[in-house]
């Protein structure tokens, strides 16, 4: 019973981190369409600007903030420069993934030649470790825990409570009409971008202080357990992102504690497939997304 | 009829075996054949892909080797040459190429690398060919073996892991957690150090088998914690190794266990992303790499390390392959079996694969010799010869299998290594059966 709690404690965490970059790429998607497999080497860019700022003596909440809005403007240029003129010029959906894939690569490799090959680390970010009702946790998993949900709130207020959410909305939704009401859908892509972007940054400095260890594949790697968080909610939506990525953090930890431990990716994968067959949208499909619309 | 032809055939099928046997068709007993020219040297490793590296980590030794051989004047004359050989590091892939090498290298008549990847596919070529060699492969396939060409002067994987719980039990760890990665190389150690562990009177509190490259290893550690392990026997990549122990630090009030890992470990990038988590203390006094014996001080060592030095091609790498057991293996198999040529008056590999074991065996009034040089200069005297090399003294068993002795390490603080113990290899093979 103590490991059962312990393990559902180490999958909030990492499903934590999961849901960060999950819902910054379901948003990414929702608002363009576009599979960007870029996404996961954006993430390690993410890390390394965490590194380059910690190896100067700035505080890692801090790194993780200012590498959020790096990767945010990246993300933007990427978008606006790359992925939206290949959109415009018509070309076909799985040859702009292959795109993403390539410049994926080609950031990757960038890296590489910047930073080595090598493993790098910030040290021991840990910090104290908190004991509550079974569940154990570091200081630095309670603090990605309480990012994650301070930043989805945030994402929830934005996308619900405000102009520019409804905006945002709208034009994910169908963007000739949204243009046609007088929303400058090109602005609006550009801030969906940014925020995904800074989600995806934020999440490559989480990941790098939860894996205490990384190197440049960090992000592609991390990548397939956020997109398969992404589409178990339901793709394009971001509050089935979030539940998502905590599914598959939970499940990989208890396939951890209770299975052998190399399993642990076939079962959390393993339930996201049986999972689909269920609900071939995802647990926030496109009828709920169409409610969330008209609300 | 049928009957009649039988027996007819008979008599003219002896005859033409007299025939064929009296004009020197087989074996050593005949007149030894000659070539001329250079002697091909086949490096078989990969120079292309993900392992590239590897052929590049094989060629140095081959180079520092036949540098030495090239400047005694070769193997009773001929020149020596390193032929690249790409294995590609896929066993389908290397088929084709190793194929074709063997059909058109001339005077290729000693082999190198065969490494873990395509040892499979490749062994079995190059053995059909007649092409004496001595792999780098660990595989416990091979421990083994029915190939008579076939060398190897590193141990099995199986071998490494029984020298693991030697050296756990040398320390008076009774309970071991064993976590391996789950890969090739990390899982051939599980055989021997499940069998070795129960033999030395130990237990195995905990086996686990953990994925690389987790965001967590949280529940893994909480599954070691509850075992309460005397010691870890651990084999993964810097980054897990990193990842797992930062999070057994965390969970365990900052305790970390013991730990016996291998040398494989013993790298820049394992020291220092390992020490960067858990501390230059626990790094360099908790944790022991066990491997294969490995002096560097001795005479053969000295002149590996100055031949390695003294290549352009080779001078930059010569401190990493200081500490990498497999790469010397090949440089001591080329020597032997140069040396086993000479012996043997001829360089064709069906003739002197017999004369290989006769280098290394202990004789009574042998010189015992460390390198090429002295071993040449000795046969020309008609001295019998006792080849010992950076490995140490070749024991080979029936399967030409030298797994040789043992020895753990530990880091130093600027991330070298001291040997602080050693293991009979002796032992470790009783423990395998």
């Amino acid at each position: 019973m103590q490991l059962l709690i312990e393990a559902i404690g180490f999958g909030i965490a990492s499903g934590a981190v999961i849901a960060l970059g999950a819902v910054g790429f379901s948003v990414q998607f929702g608002m363009s369409n576009v599979l960007n497999i870029t996404y996961g080497s954006l993430m390690t860019l993410g890390a390394y600007i965490g590194l380059v700022l910690t190896d100067r003596g700035v505080n890692v909440w801090i790194s993780l903030a200012i590498a959020g809005v790096v990767v945010g403007a990246v993300s933007v240029g990427f978008h606006r420069w790359l992925l939206a003129p290949l959109v415009r010029r018509g070309t076909r959906a799985f040859a702009i993934v292959i795109v993403t894939v390539s410049a994926g690569v080609v950031l990757q490799y960038v890296i590489v030649a910047f930073a080595g090959p090598d493993a790098k680390s910030y040290g021991e970010q840990s910090g104290q470790t908190f004991y509550l009702l079974g569940v154990v946790l570091t200081a630095s998993q309670v603090a990605i825990i309480v990012l994650a949900a301070v930043l989805m709130l945030g994402l929830h207020l934005l996308l619900t409570r405000t102009t520019l959410g409804r905006a945002m909305r709208a034009t994910a939704s169908n963007r000739v009409l949204a243009q046609s009401c007088g929303i400058a859908t090109d602005r609006i892509s550009d801030i969906a971008w940014m925020l995904s972007g800074m989600l995806c940054g934020a999440a490559g400095v989480a990941l790098a202080i939860t894996t205490v260890s990384f190197d440049f594949t960090l992000g592609p790697i991390f990548l397939i357990p956020m997109i398969a968080a992404a589409v178990l909610g339901g793709i394009g939506q971001p509050y089935g992102a979030m539940l998502g990525g905590l599914v598959v953090g939970i499940a990989s930890e208890l396939a951890a504690a209770y299975t052998n431990p190399a399993y642990r990716e076939v079962v959390a994968f393993g339930i996201l497939v049986v999972m689909l067959l269920v609900r071939p949208n995802g647990l926030f499909g496109a009828a709920w997304a169409t409610r969330r619309l008209m609300a | 009829m049928g009957i009649h032809r039988l027996r007819l055939a008979s008599p003219l099928a002896l005859a033409t075996a007299f025939v064929l046997a009296a004009c020197g068709g087989s074996g050593a007993s005949s007149t030894p054949p000659t070539q001329t020219g250079p002697l091909s040297l086949g490096v078989i490793a990969p120079f292309t892909g993900p392992a590239a590296e590897f052929g590049t980590l094989l060629t140095a030794p081959c180079l520092a080797a036949t540098d030495l051989i090239n400047a005694n004047g070769g193997v009773s004359g001929h020149q020596v040459n390193c032929t690249s050989i790409d294995d590609t590091g896929d066993p389908a892939d290397a088929v084709p190429n190793v194929t074709k090498a063997i059909a058109t290298t001339s005077n290729f008549d000693f082999a190198i690398g065969l490494e873990s990847n395509t040892a499979a596919t490749t062994v079995p070529l190059v053995n059909g060919a007649k092409i004496p060699f001595f792999t780098t492969n660990g595989l416990v396939a091979f421990t083994k073996n029915t190939y008579p060409y076939y060398y190897r002067m590193t141990p099995g994987d199986d071998a490494n892991g029984a020298a693991f719980a030697v050296w756990a039990v040398q320390q008076g760890y009774k309970s071991v957690a064993i976590v391996f990665q789950n890969n090739i190389g990390s899982e051939g150690n599980l055989p021997g150090l499940t069998s070795a562990m129960p033999r030395l009177g130990g237990s195995i509190a905990l086996n686990l088998t953990i994925p690389a490259d987790s965001a967590s290893y949280s529940a893994e550690v909480e599954r070691v914690i509850a075992a309460k392990p005397d010691v870890l026997i651990w084999s993964a990549d810097p980054q897990t190794t990193a990842t797992f122990m930062g999070n057994y630090k965390s969970l365990n009030n900052g305790v970390l266990p013991p730990m016996v890992t291998a040398t494989d470990s013993l790298t820049p990038d394992f020291f220092n992303a390992v020490t960067k988590v858990v501390g230059i203390a626990y790094v360099t006094s908790k944790i022991w790499l066990v491997g294969s014996y490995f002096d560097q001080t001795t005479p053969a060592f000295s002149t590996y390390k100055a031949a390695l030095l003294a290549d352009s091609k080779t001078h930059d790498i010569a401190p990493v392959l200081s500490t990498v057991g497999p790469p010397a293996g090949a440089y001591d198999g080329i020597n032997i079996m140069a040396l086993a040529m000479i012996m043997a008056k001829t360089t064709v590999g069906s003739y002197y694969n017999s004369y290989i074991l006769q280098v290394v065996s202990p004789k009574s009034g042998a010189v015992v010799v460390n390198n090429f040089a002295d071993g040449a200069k000795a046969l020309a005297a008609g001295k019998q010869i006792q080849y010992i090399g950076v490995l140490g003294k070749p024991t080979f068993d029936k399967y030409h299998n030298s797994a040789g002795e043992f020895d753990a390490n530990k880091f130093n603080s600027d991330g070298s290594a001291t040997q602080v113990g050693t293991i009979s290899g002796s032992q470790v093979l009783q423990l395998l059966g």
